[in-house]
């Protein structure tokens, strides 16, 4: 304990058109057990109120928080000053609208990502209020429950190359996570050829590169790198497949 | 009912999983070609850069017209395979500019990998192209022949860049490849990850002792 952490954060208010992009220091004493949502919360209240950055659950569930510390995008209420250098680098989440300071919009695109997979259960089957709910076997619900832990934080899109690359365009790995979910859930009925309606190109499962910054950066540790190769393979041979039915 | 097409809904394109297709089976049969490539040159060191196994071993690629055949048809497969993989790159200067900053700012080994594989695929394309063209338009291959080249110092350089070039762009290749299509998973990651980069290191190694023996021990 005991040291000075130094803050570069980076600052610009959207709604303000006399607001120049720059970069703020700020110093502030490390106490016990801190951590980033901690700190931010202490400059803001006690040396510059007009500080913005997101927060809600603080306890790594809502999603809110993530931003790029030093580089690598991640959740600020999960992470710990005494994991980082005493000098710490705090930017905006790229791709994502930028709000002001720290703070970007990524319930927008979420949304929009969630209506491009349309992102239910396809059935044609009733429901019926009266009847016993059909049983699924344990490890499949574990396996669906495993994919929906998604908290929609964004740091997936944040810390992908071709997402930077094609900022406006790449639907990102939460997106394949996501159609994975309900590939695997038998409840669903869609083919393999109406998921490829929604994935089947560049700006979704063939422009991943592989680069698996998606992987080695999700706070909630979701298995990408076999969700996003599985994905592939449905998708590609889906069109093999096509090849052999003549049509 | 779109809230905001902040991902706009794009048509999907059949052709891209064709070309996927393309692209990682035109890199793993270069890649096995390499190895084989690799196994065929070292024999220089068997009789210690004598140059017998290798005439022999060339002499029967001939003989066979393998070498006529094969020789342009790698060289068509290469072709194909970098029109295939350039679809990837960042050709563009914004395309360029977001992947420097990306990587720069983003201290992360699989993008870097990524860097170096599309940086190595441009000296590959246009050394390994001179290469090919100097060996098909010279038949026959003989110990004597190569030991020559490698003893003007021109090429002596040339082939100190190819080969580590080659082993970083195939070394990470297959790893990519097997991470995009789930042969390697995220259990065995790590462990492929260290299989691969000895497997490069020890290609370079093999690669660097015959060039050592056509240099020396070789009579040009
Ligand atoms: C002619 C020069 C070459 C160029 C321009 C080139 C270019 C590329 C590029 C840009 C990629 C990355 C594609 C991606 O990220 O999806 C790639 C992948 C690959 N390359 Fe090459 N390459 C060349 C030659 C070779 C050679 C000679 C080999 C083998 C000896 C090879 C083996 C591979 C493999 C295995 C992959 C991974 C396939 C995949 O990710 O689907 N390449 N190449
Ligand atoms: S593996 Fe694909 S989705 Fe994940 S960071 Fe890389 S390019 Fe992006
Ligand atoms: S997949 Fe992981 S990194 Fe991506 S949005 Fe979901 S929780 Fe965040
Ligand atoms: S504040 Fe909810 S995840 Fe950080």
């Amino acid at each position: 304990m005991g040291r000075t952490l130094k803050f570069n954060i980076f600052r610009f208010n959207a709604e303000d058109p006399a607001s120049v992009p720059h970069m703020d220091g700020f110093r502030l004493e490390e106490t016990e057990a801190m951590t980033l949502f901690i700190a931010l919360n202490r400059l803001r209240e006690q040396q510059d109120p007009t500080l913005m950055f997101d927060f809600m659950c603080r306890a790594g569930i809502c999603g809110s928080c993530a931003m790029m510390i030093n580089g690598r995008p991640d959740l600020a209420c999960h992470t710990k000053t005494k994991d980082l250098p005493a000098e710490i680098t705090l930017l905006p989440m790229p791709v994502f609208k930028l709000i002001g300071d720290l703070s970007v919009d990524t319930g927008t695109w979420f949304r929009s990502m969630n209506e491009k997979v349309r992102s239910w259960i396809h059935t044609d089957n009733r429901f019926e209020p009266g009847e016993e709910e059909e049983r699924m076997d344990n490890a499949l619900a574990e396996n669906i429950y495993e994919l929906d832990r998604c908290i929609e934080c964004g740091c997936c899109v944040a810390a992908c190359g071709k997402a930077a690359m094609m900022p406006d365009k790449f639907m990102g790995a939460t997106a394949f996570c996501r159609i994975t979910r309900f590939m695997v859930d038998p409840r669903d009925e869609r083919k393999s050829d109406e998921y490829f309606e929604v994935v089947g190109n560049e700006e979704g499962i063939f422009g991943c590169l592989g680069l698996l910054g998606c992987e080695d950066t999700c706070p909630k540790n979701l298995p990408l790198q076999d969700q996003l190769a599985m994905l592939r393979r449905k998708m590609g041979f889906s069109q093999i497949r096509h090849l052999f039915s003549g049509k | 009912m779109l809230a905001d097409e902040t991902i706009p809904q794009i048509r999907p394109v059949r052709a891209e999983a064709w070309l996927e297709f393309v692209q990682v089976l035109t890199g793993v049969a270069l890649v096995a070609f390499m190895w084989m490539h690799m196994l065929l040159v070292a024999s220089i060191n068997v009789d210690l850069g004598g140059g017998r196994v290798l005439n022999l071993i060339a002499r029967f690629f001939e003989a066979s017209d393998m070498t006529q055949i094969g020789g342009p048809l790698i060289a068509a497969v290469m072709l194909v395979h970098f029109v295939v993989a350039a679809r990837k790159l960042p050709l563009r200067v914004r395309e360029q500019r977001a992947i420097w900053s990306h990587s720069l700012s983003f201290h992360h080994t699989d993008t870097w990998l990524w860097v170096v594989q599309a940086g190595t695929a441009f000296i590959i394309l246009i050394l390994g192209s001179i290469h090919m063209w100097t060996v098909l338009t010279t038949l026959p291959i003989t110990a004597a022949k190569s030991a020559g080249r490698i003893q003007g110092r021109w090429w002596l350089g040339f082939y100190l860049v190819l080969l580590p070039m080659v082993e970083l762009h195939v070394g990470i290749g297959v790893y990519r490849a097997g991470v995009k299509w789930g042969l390697i998973k995220r259990a065995s990651r790590k462990a492929s990850a260290r299989f691969e980069t000895k497997l490069a290191l020890a290609m370079i190694a093999i690669g660097l002792v015959s060039l050592f023996t056509f240099l020396v021990l070789t009579k040009a």
